[in-house]
């Protein structure tokens, strides 16, 4: 290949263009920003301020628990489900494949707002389809709405809901590009069927599995939509508040940009911080 | 048509250099091969001439015109790439247009020329087709068409015949050698089939590991090599090479003993200088050269493991009696019954521990 | 052989069994979102148990544009979902040409830069960006604002990177060699040759503009120039709202993409499943 750099710039320059000022410079901008007072006029710099306030902070600590919760239940259940829906699809046994796929991935075409109202009318206390059903085979109404613990996981049933079939196309994907040839010479060798799924499957996905990972912990790091309109706003009092919702609050509604700029560096901080753990757990041995 | 003159060129990737200055004058309308294992530089080498790699160091010219610096599309050369490169989402008539299309042909002059390409390959009943429905043999000839087309000073081929079953790729040897006569324009072609190489060739340039080993005449390169590489790749099958050892010289010949049989020995008329008695030497001999007993300069024992018959030929895998693996070619009707046999030598090469030709 | 077949037989019965109820759980949230929209709002509101579809949609959807100018809404989702589709294909696949396909200075840090936004959260830079475009480009409440951040798209861009280099060398080789400049190369040979991954992303593109809404929900916050999303969110929470109208609005947002995956589901799956695929 010849070296090309105008052409190659010319073909990149729009991309990078967007790139730099969507991106580049809101990450410096927003680092700069959360060492500012943003409550007054002009901003100014007070290196502390945020800071400071964001260790003391109980509503932040609140919403950074609930973060890590939902994080460490309902991204291990997803995954876990996504790969038993992409081994149970994978199977030459079944029948109707299309119908079950569709009734997988179809959730990934739903919008957030979409999918949040239905769930809201489904779990309602009174007249929701979930506790009617519960009530109508003998179990107690829960009340989902008025209760940490049942709206927490209401939350983790929504996004679960929402996000395993995603996880598990990405899952299927990747199974499906392991050659058929290894199976074929395991079940030669007597190899049972489930023996091949712990040591051939997983193993060989093992980066895929990884890749899931990654993009979910980020993707649930950052929940918003669901404790916004399912919960109402973080509800009961607080005990659905995320990360994703403290910063919308605190940037959006009272326009205190510098101490939401923090919140936003400690998501990432946790983020790239998990990420780094997860790559660095599931490592090649050389 | 135009000469094209390679001079000192050098490619690096990095630091690693692999293409080792090379020295090719190719004349006007000359067909010549390139050809050697692969890795040995020779596609690299006709992608710089192509323009489609930068050259790291010296000079190659079209025509008389230098082209380090000059795009591929004004150096007045057309290639044929291995993959035939048909795009695929055009019939067979826009891929031959294409290029002319692109870059603002007169669409008279494009049709006269898309037509004459089809008529010297006699593509023209395919030209609404898409590649995928067409023979290999026939995707081929589109792509020998697509550089008909462009009128060029040059043919540049790129291994074009290694993805044909051997029943074609026969046949479109013979169909490049017509072309090459029919058109008589300079025509560069890289294989790594020396029978390819000895059939097109006006002359072969033998590569290897980014050095040019030998350029010449097919049958210069066969009767007269370099040294043991050019030696062992043009023939088929490959120059037999035994150890051996100079037992004695004077100032116009050599005499070498095989490794293994005392009684083996070669004389060989030599004009250089001759090694010191007592170095090793290679002897090379072609698996035709050989005889039957007292028929050439010396006679050999071996040991046959295998004879393949070919029916007008056939060929005796054997061993001396030092272990060295000889090939053997017999007419059908001479091919022993016993096991142990003695053969002649009735010509040789010698090379020394270098591998280079003494003579 | 027939103990074995009847081994298999057993399996796939297990198989099915347990798929069945799984499959429809997944698809009882869609099922009652349909069933809510054609309910009215006193029958939504029931003690019954209702699992049928009823005639109520008109009713409903005509209770939702009285809460809400939804058909203008979906009108700006429309028409900024296509803009974006457009625009960030051709910016995508340009990108990702001249990483798989030119060699330059500077190339592994673009490539690695691209990677490393992966596993940045968005929220990192929402702050800074809603500030640049309300306030320092006045630009909020427009279709440009809607459009134009989110045109950065790091797993678009190693998608299509990865689509073009797996093009064989030759095929551009030869058009260079016919003297052909590199844009029309790139237009004429490599994107009619990678259509079926352009379409793949195009859907995935579609889908994230037409869902979008924490974006959309900060910086076009003006009722005409909210999209789709945004519109039904601002009704859900309310206290005198229809949920049947709600519910009307949910299953035309979401309806219209079900039968775009029906039928484009290679392409969709492809475009999800090549983010893992590298």
């Amino acid at each position: 290949m010849r070296n090309r750099n105008a052409t190659a710039y010319r073909f990149l320059a729009p991309y990078l263009l967007i790139f730099s000022v969507f991106w580049v410079w809101p990450i410096i901008s927003s680092f700069l920003i959360s060492f500012q007072a943003t409550r007054t006029v002009p901003w100014r710099f007070a290196p502390g301020f945020n800071w400071g306030r964001l260790i003391g902070d109980p509503a932040f600590f609140n919403a950074l628990k609930n973060t890590l919760l939902i994080l460490v239940i309902q991204v291990p259940v997803m995954i876990a489900l996504a790969m038993v829906m992409a081994v149970l699809l994978n199977s030459p046994l079944l029948k109707a494949r299309g119908l079950y796929r569709f009734a997988f991935f179809a959730p990934v075409v739903v919008g957030e707002v979409a999918y949040s109202a239905v769930f809201r009318l489904m779990f309602s206390l009174d007249f929701g389809i979930v506790n009617k059903l519960l009530n109508s085979v003998g179990l107690p109404k829960i009340d989902w709405f008025s209760n940490v613990t049942p709206a927490m996981a209401l939350i983790m049933i929504a996004v679960t809901w929402r996000w395993a079939g995603y996880n598990a196309i990405i899952l299927l994907a990747g199974m499906q590009s392991i050659p058929e040839d290894v199976y074929e010479a395991a079940t030669l060798d007597r190899v049972s069927k489930l023996k091949q799924f712990f040591y051939i499957t997983l193993p060989l996905l093992k980066p895929v599995i990884v890749f899931c990972l990654v993009l979910s912990i980020i993707g649930t790091m950052q929940l918003f939509t669901e404790p916004f309109l399912i919960t109402e706003r973080g509800g009961p009092g607080g005990g659905t508040e995320t990360l994703g919702l403290l910063l919308y609050r605190q940037g959006f509604r009272s326009l205190n940009f510098g101490y939401a700029s923090a919140v936003a560096y400690t998501m990432a901080a946790l983020a790239i911080a998990i990420t780094l753990v997860q790559l660095w757990l599931t490592r090649e041995k050389q | 048509m135009a000469t094209v003159t390679l001079n000192n060129v050098v490619k690096r990737f990095g630091a690693f250099e692999v293409v080792h200055g090379a020295n090719i004058d190719i004349k006007d309308g000359e067909f010549v091969v390139f050809v050697g294992p692969s890795g040995c530089g020779k596609s690299t080498l006709l992608r710089m001439i192509a323009g489609l790699e930068d050259i790291s160091g010296g000079e190659i010219a079209i025509g008389g015109k230098l082209v380090n610096d000059i795009e591929p599309a004004d150096r007045g050369i057309a290639m044929v790439f291995q993959s035939y490169a048909l795009y695929p989402h055009m019939s067979v008539e826009q891929n031959l247009s294409f290029g002319l299309r692109m870059t603002g042909n007169p669409k008279a002059d494009t049709e006269r020329r898309v037509k004459r390409a089809a008529e010297i390959l006699r593509i023209s009943e395919l030209m609404d087709r898409r590649p995928k429905k067409l023979s290999g043999g026939q995707r081929q000839r589109v792509a020998i068409g697509r550089a008909i087309v462009r009128e060029p000073q040059v043919f540049l081929f790129d291994e074009p015949l290694s993805n044909l079953d051997a029943e074609l790729r026969v046949q479109m040897r013979v169909e490049i050698s017509r072309l090459h006569k029919e058109l008589g324009t300079t025509m560069i072609y890289v294989t790594h089939d020396q029978t390819e190489a000895m059939t097109l060739a006006d002359r072969i340039v033998v590569l290897r590991a980014g050095h040019v080993e030998q350029i010449g005449r097919p049958l210069d390169l066969y009767d007269n090599p370099d040294n043991q590489f050019v030696a062992g790749f043009v023939g088929s099958p490959k120059m037999n090479f035994i150890n051996g050892r100079v037992v004695g010289r004077n100032t116009r010949s050599v005499t070498v003993e095989l490794a293994g049989q005392e009684r083996t020995r070669i004389m060989q008329p030599l004009t250089g200088a001759a090694p010191e008695a007592g170095s090793k030497v290679i002897v090379g001999v072609r698996p035709e050269h050989f005889g039957g007993a007292g028929e050439g300069d010396t006679d050999l024992v071996v040991t046959i493991d295998v004879v393949e018959h070919l029916g007008g030929t056939s060929f005796l895998y054997a061993r001396t009696a030092n272990g060295e693996d000889v090939v053997i070619q017999r007419d059908a009707a001479k091919v022993p019954t016993t096991s142990e046999v003695t053969v002649s030598i009735r010509k040789s090469y010698l090379f020394d521990e270098k591998g280079l030709r003494l003579r | 052989m027939s103990s074995l077949s009847s081994a298999k037989l057993r399996r796939s019965i297990a198989l099915h069994l347990f798929l069945t109820p799984l499959a429809l759980i997944w698809l009882f949230p869609l099922w009652m979102m349909v069933v809510f929209s054609t309910m009215p709002d006193n029958g939504i509101f029931s003690p019954g148990i209702e699992l049928l579809p009823h005639g109520n949609f008109i009713d409903n959807f005509n209770n939702l544009q009285r809460d809400t100018d939804f058909v203008g809404a979906i009108g700006i989702s429309v028409s900024v979902a296509v803009t974006y589709t457009v625009l960030s294909v051709l910016l995508t696949s340009m990108a990702g040409w001249a990483l798989a396909r030119y060699q330059f200075f500077g190339k592994g840090v673009v490539v690695g830069i691209i990677f490393g936004t992966i596993t940045l959260p968005y929220a990192v830079v929402l702050i800074p960006q809603f500030i640049m475009v309300a306030r320092d480009f006045q630009l909020a409440n427009t279709w440009v604002a809607l459009i134009v951040p989110p045109l950065f798209n790091s797993l678009g861009v190693l998608f299509m990177r990865q689509s073009f280099s797996m093009m064989p060398d030759d095929l551009f080789d030869a058009a260079r060699v016919e003297g052909v400049k590199e844009w029309r190369i790139f237009l004429f040979v490599a994107l009619p040759l990678a259509r079926p991954m352009l379409a793949a992303l195009a859907i995935i593109l579609f889908l994230a503009s037409w869902n979008n809404y924490l974006w959309p929900l900060l910086i076009n916050s003006q009722p005409g120039s909210m999209t789709a999303p945004v519109a039904l969110g601002t009704l859900i929470g309310l206290t005198k709202v229809s949920w049947g109208g709600i519910m009307a609005g949910a299953v035309m947002l979401t309806v219209p993409m079900l039968i775009v995956f029906v039928l484009l589901q290679r392409h969709f799956i492809a475009g999800i499943a090549a983010g893992a695929v590298k």
